[in-house]
């Protein structure tokens, strides 16, 4: 029988067969074999857009002045007043069915462009609309039957005549995930002047209300 | 037999070590990055589960939400990578998934400013 003995190149070749498998396991435990319960995946976001024109658009404007009248759902113009007893709202939205898009998916970017057809320096304050509303039934006396926000979602003032751009994002993204854009309330917040912004009945295309939305899904 | 001995001494330091990197392998992190389905999950879901978010109006993601979480999760810590279009991070944020009745969805808040438009992918894990 053979005896074993503990020289020094058998001690360093423990050494190194100890210290590499050391290394392996080690490698191992520190990606997570260890815990023995993992479960990992990924999503991939899928990017596109999906502009909106004045042909999905609905708009009107409301007149406490006229409170059955929906005049504001033909008209050309879109009027914002802020003079107490004689207060006009406009109410602008877009239809994005078409957009098809589901609940699980979200705005990247929403913007909408409106074009100032009689300039002020009151602030016309963006509210979001969370309920059903047409341009061919609204009135100032069915603003009480809507659910309207009451945080402004953005404001501008109207100073000069033309487009003008305002960031609507996170509104449209909460629409997209509850199924429908309501789209918004246009209240002069500030001053007793009276806007107005192109409708989508205006004459020229360009006057008209539009919205860019580049999306995820 | 001295000579026999120090071979063996060799082929068990390449076995041993081949065997802990055989392991790492084997979940398919040599990459760096964990993929999906080659490991063994022990338990509260197998399924990829879909994510959400909300953002600010500025663009900026605020939150992302993770639907339908099952209960058998409850303890176990949700993860959250945000990526951009070459896999980079963006932003982190991680959980311990509460206790719920039914699916649940597990809201985590984003930190820093994420562009939504530079958001590409989602990389997920739950670990118990």
């Amino acid at each position: 029988m053979h005896r074993f003995r503990l020289t020094r190149p058998r001690l360093v070749t423990a050494i190194l067969i100890g210290s590499l498998s050391f290394v392996g396991v080690a490698y191992a435990a520190s990606l997570g074999l260890g815990s023995g319960k993992l479960h990992a995946w990924s999503q991939t976001l899928t990017k596109g857009t999906c502009n909106q024109t004045s042909a999905t658009a609905d708009d009107t404007y409301v007149q406490q002045a006229n409170p059955t009248s929906t005049s504001g759902g033909t008209d050309s113009n879109l009027n914002i007043g802020g003079a107490a007893g004689s207060q006009d709202y406009a109410f602008i939205r877009f239809d994005l069915s078409g957009c098809s898009l589901p609940t699980t998916a979200g705005a990247d970017n929403a913007a909408l462009t409106l074009t100032v057809t009689t300039k002020s320096n009151d602030t016309i304050s963006v509210f979001p609309v969370f309920s059903s509303w047409s341009s061919s039934t609204l009135n100032w006396n069915g603003l009480g039957g809507l659910t309207i926000g009451s945080t402004a979602t953005t404001s501008f003032v109207p100073s000069n005549p033309g487009a003008l751009t305002v960031p609507v994002t996170a509104d449209v993204d909460a629409a997209i995930k509850a199924g429908t854009l309501w789209g918004w309330e246009l209240r002069d917040t500030s001053g007793t002047a009276v806007s107005t912004v192109g409708s989508s009945e205006n004459n020229a295309a360009g006057k008209r209300p539009s919205m860019s939305l580049s999306y995820e899904k | 037999m001295k000579r026999l001995i120090n071979i063996f001494g060799v082929v068990l330091t390449a076995t041993l070590l081949s065997a802990g990197v055989a392991a790492a392998a084997s979940l398919g992190l040599s990459s760096g990055q964990l993929s999906a389905g080659s490991v063994a999950v022990a338990g509260c879901t197998s399924s990829s589960l879909t994510v959400t978010r909300n953002v600010d109006n500025n663009g900026n993601v605020t939150q992302v939400s993770v639907l339908s979480v099952p209960q058998a999760c409850a303890g176990e810590t949700l993860a959250v990578t945000l990526e951009n279009g070459t896999h980079a991070s963006l932003a982190g944020t991680s959980t311990t998934v509460g206790a719920c009745t039914g699916g649940c969805t597990v809201t985590l808040s984003v930190p820093g400013s994420v562009s939504a438009a530079n958001l590409s992918f989602y990389a997920l894990s739950l670990t118990g």
